[in-house]
């Protein structure tokens, strides 16, 4: 069981008095959230195993109560947890007993759309979604696609970094993001970064982006928004096997073609998507392959026509392409579809998140299959197999004692043989409490003291998010203290000139 | 006299900072020394020197993923990728000639340019090095190894360190190693030239360009002198000689459909002026020169290198030469405008606040790149920065690099400190 930081008495013992504060600090109706019933509802986020009532829910609806708040909580020494949508897989927006959630879902607002400059102004509560229908009229729109995009918020993705199917060829969210504002604990109000492309000073913006709300507060957003391609058209390749199936996506990007989707889907997830929504896709194959290819369609038909040729080098036994856009959405529907899909057939399944060197795939899956005889779980893999990002799917039942704990030995195993090929223990989805704990697997106690160094610029009392992403916390004192070393002899070995 | 260290690994580079730090010993930290003269003067009696600390790790092109040791020369990268049809797709151009400091033959190291994040035209479109570096390991001022990142595509796993060093010009740690994103080549492309002389409307034709479908990865408004230096085109060169200034706008990728976007942009844009579609060699030499600024290279004036929203670009420029004082004043604008390089015949510290204080209300910044050693003691290179970013910027220095060792006074002389 993961070990949250201790709730401190002498805030709780100040409820009340934190309660009036609020209050008198954002007046609105229903704005200050303290009775249990109305708290219910925030006790967790897309990680639903972790549950915890929060102190109090506080939803501000300016920037500049929201640095009151925070300064507030600074002088008080009151923890806080902010949250979007609530959506997050790996629990950043898990609640504290002694800390105030603040829930930014009143930032609601599509405050600017500077078509000269193709960028948006938004407020970190606007869905991902949002964005796109705010500027498609015009033929725009904004890149990254959680699968969540329909619910996420874009301050959420800020939290975490967020990815989706596009992002090999267009970018993670970091990447499309110009500008934000944000309030430290401090209460100082700090705009980053803007419509331009280069700023001085170190890039706090880029730092900001993907700190899982450990480092501040983002109150306003500004994301670069891009032309729709012509057209678009998908494929579906099928492989008899993972290897063949990887070896065409190496082959694909080896030829100088970086397809605007690449997705790949193993057997059991290309069952249980069909079983749900009929996308068409192929039964007798163990490996699916979907290539999207984007832009003007002179130039997708003949990349179109690449991709099929070097499928078939590869040894695909099956070959579709999407002739209009129906049939384009539906080979995508399988893919968008494929949680809810395992939902169905298992009472309760965890999504993993690990990315992987891509070359290493059929070595990552067949050490899969090994971990699922081990703890006697299914597992079913979709793949972003563009950028290497993995989202195995652990099935089991909560009601069965010791299966969650089972899945979580699973899912710890596959992460740390993910971190042993060169990958990583998340890839979009954020560290949150989920994979803390696994963090020394990837990182030295220096590498994470350096971390937690950047945190100390922004939260020195450390109050901002705590219990996430740092599996101990090590005190401000020694993270400051300087372990320089009596060096004897002045480095003899060093050429010196 | 200055003494410089020479680490050719990355545990010798450690124990060279470790005792630095226990000495308190300022470092400066060069490469192959291309861009000392970007950013301000280091003073320091030990210069670390990390050209010896080469070596490209390894390489797998269908993975699109490179890791080299720091010092390890641009050139000898940027050939390996080539041989697999590969880039940084951020384009960086050589700023060295620009510096004119005597080392224009070498393009620098892999570390001085994430240290520096450079980016050239394609940085609107792709990003800048930033955008592209996907794990590194350093040696922080505290004497201490760490990492971050790694070397796949999408990673969430902690802070984005890689952002942190990206630009921070070795003044929180040196890196030794540094794992990038490699991309392809396009496999083709053209680039469409329109007489243009009115920075006005260029910057309208850009703006027109970007919002298409067409998929404009580079845009930039140029003098005719460099379109008539670097193009054989006949339709180009006339086109040059009939005008001061002309607009360059490429596209990238397949034959076909790079014709096919060339074509539609000449009829989107062709009222403008004149117009030409130059051929593959011609678009080439054309964009290595607008990434290397030529035009303003090996001169003595005054550069500015301004960043503004892309839209406000030639508004920028005609406030700037509103003024009497500068003298003449000569402008390229790269990123659709969003980039614009400005040198002046003189400039003082007043001028500078001037030029800085029109660049602030559009909301952009201005680097001073070039200028006498005179002027560059008087005028921050760097745009200062508002008291509450300072603040954090000063926070993060003070735990990454506790006792000042790290090219202290590159990013912001300790005399125009807080406030400046």
């Amino acid at each position: 069981m993961l070990k949250m930081p201790e709730p401190d008495s002498s805030v709780l013992a100040r409820r009340k008095e934190i309660i009036a504060a609020m209050r008198a600090i954002v007046p609105a109706s229903g704005a200050v959230i303290a009775e249990e019933d109305a708290l219910r509802p925030y006790e967790c986020d897309g990680l639903m195993a972790y549950r915890q009532l929060p102190m109090i829910v506080v939803l501000p609806g300016t920037t500049g109560q929201v640095a009151a708040i925070l300064k507030y909580c600074h002088e008080n020494k009151i923890r806080v947890v902010p949250r979007g949508a609530g959506t997050g897989l790996s629990g950043g927006a898990l609640p504290m007993a002694d800390a105030i959630t603040i829930s930014m879902m009143k930032f609601n607002r599509v405050l600017d759309i500077d078509w000269d400059n193709r960028a948006c102004v938004v407020q970190p509560g606007v869905t991902n979604l949002g964005i796109t229908r705010a500027v498609e009229h015009r033929g725009f729109y904004y890149a990254p696609d959680p699968s969540s995009q329909i619910a996420c918020s874009i301050g959420g993705n800020i939290a975490e970094n967020s990815g989706g199917v596009h992002s090999l060829k267009y970018g993670l969210t970091t990447n499309n993001v110009l500008g934000l504002e944000m309030v430290t604990i401090e209460g100082d109000i700090l705009r980053l970064g803007g419509k331009g492309l280069d700023t001085p000073g170190y890039d706090l913006m880029g730092i900001i982006t993907g700190s899982e709300g450990l480092l501040g507060i983002v109150t306003e957003i500004t994301v670069r928004i891009l032309r729709k391609p012509e057209t678009a058209r998908a494929m579906l390749l099928g492989f008899p096997d993972n290897q063949s199936g990887g070896d065409c996506v190496a082959k694909i990007i080896a030829n100088g073609i970086i397809p605007g989707g690449l997705e790949m889907m193993d057997a059991p997830a290309i069952r249980a998507t069909e079983d749900f929504v009929h996308a068409g896709y192929p039964l007798d194959v163990e490996s699916l392959l979907l290539v999207e290819l984007d832009g003007p369609a002179i130039e997708v038909d003949h990349l179109i026509n690449r991709v099929g040729d070097i499928a078939q080098t590869c040894g695909a036994v099956y070959s579709r392409i999407s002739e209009s856009e129906e049939e384009r959405a539906l080979f995508w529907s399988g893919r968008k579809n494929a949680f809810p899909a395992i939902g169905r057939i298992s009472p309760d399944y965890i999504c993993m998140d690990g990315t992987i060197p891509r070359g290493r795939l059929s070595d990552v899956l067949a050490g899969m299959q090994v971990f699922s005889q081990r703890h006697g779980l299914r597992v079913a893999n979709v793949f972003h197999a563009g950028d290497g990002n993995l989202h195995p799917l652990i099935m089991f039942d909560a009601n069965q004692p010791g299966e969650l704990e089972r899945a979580e030995a699973f899912g710890a195993d596959i992460l740390k043989l993910c971190v042993e090929v060169g990958g990583c223990l998340s890839g979009e989805h954020g560290i949150g409490i989920e994979k803390r704990d696994l963090m020394p697997e990837m990182f030295t106690e220096d590498d994470l003291k350096h971390q937690e160094r950047l945190k100390l610029a922004f939260d020195e009392d450390q109050l901002l998010n705590p219990g996430k992403v740092f599996p101990v916390l090590h005190g401000c004192g020694e993270l400051k203290t300087l372990h320089a070393r009596a060096v004897a002899a002045k480095f003899p070995d060093i050429p010196r000139f | 006299m200055t003494e410089t260290i020479s680490p050719t690994s990355p545990a010798q580079l450690r124990e060279a900072i470790a005792w630095a730090v226990a000495d308190k010993v300022p470092l400066e930290i060069i490469g192959q020394g291309s861009k000392r003269a970007y950013g301000h003067d280091v003073s320091a009696s030990h210069v670390l020197d990390m050209s010896k600390l080469t070596g490209i790790l390894f390489y797998q092109p269908e993975e699109l993923v490179i890791s080299a040791h720091a010092g390890t020369p641009l050139a000898e990268i940027a050939a390996v990728l080539a041989e697999n049809n590969q880039q940084f797709h951020f384009e960086p151009g050589d700023f060295p000639s620009l510096l004119g400091d005597g080392v224009a033959s070498r393009s620098g190291t892999l570390g001085g340019l994430v240290a520096c994040n450079l980016s050239g035209p394609r940085r609107l479109k792709v990003g800048a090095a930033r955008d592209h570096v996907l794990g590194f390991g350093a040696i922080s001022g505290r004497g201490e190894d760490f990492k971050s990142g790694g070397r796949v595509m999408k990673n969430v796993t902690g802070f984005d360190l890689s952002k942190l060093m990206a630009g921070s010009f070795g003044t929180l740690a040196v890196m030794h190693t540094i794992t990038l994103k490699a991309m392809p080549q396009p496999e083709t492309t053209r680039t469409v030239i329109i007489a243009c002389d009115d920075v006005s409307s260029a910057g309208q034709a850009m703006t027109a360009a970007m919002g298409s479908e067409n998929e404009v990865s580079g845009a930039a408004w140029v003098p005719a002198s460099l379109i008539a230096g670097c193009c054989k085109d006949a339709a180009a060169l006339e086109i040059a000689t009939s005008a001061q200034n002309c607009l360059a706008l490429r596209l990238e990728g397949p034959e076909q459909s790079v014709s096919w976007r060339a074509d539609a942009l000449s009829r989107l844009l062709g009222t403008i002026g004149d117009h030409a579609i130059v051929p593959v060699a011609d678009s080439l030499t054309l964009w290595q020169a607008i990434a290397d600024v030529t035009p303003f290279q090996g001169r003595d004036g005054i550069l500015w290198r301004i960043s503004v929203p892309p839209a406000s670009g030639a508004a920028v420029v005609g406030a700037i030469r509103a003024p009497a004082g500068l003298g003449q004043l000569d402008v390229m604008l790269d990123w659709a405008g969003g980039l614009v390089w400005a040198q002046c015949a003189q400039c003082d510290a007043s001028m500078a606040v001037h030029i800085r204080e029109i660049v602030q209300k559009a909301h952009g910044n201005a680097t001073l790149v070039r200028a006498p050693s005179n002027i560059r003691r008087e005028i921050p290179a760097f745009q200062p920065l508002s008291p509450e970013i300072m603040r954090i910027n000063q926070k993060i220095s003070e735990n990454f690099d506790p006792v000042g060792i790290l090219n202290p006074g590159r990013m912001i002389p300790a005399h125009q400190g807080e406030g400046a």
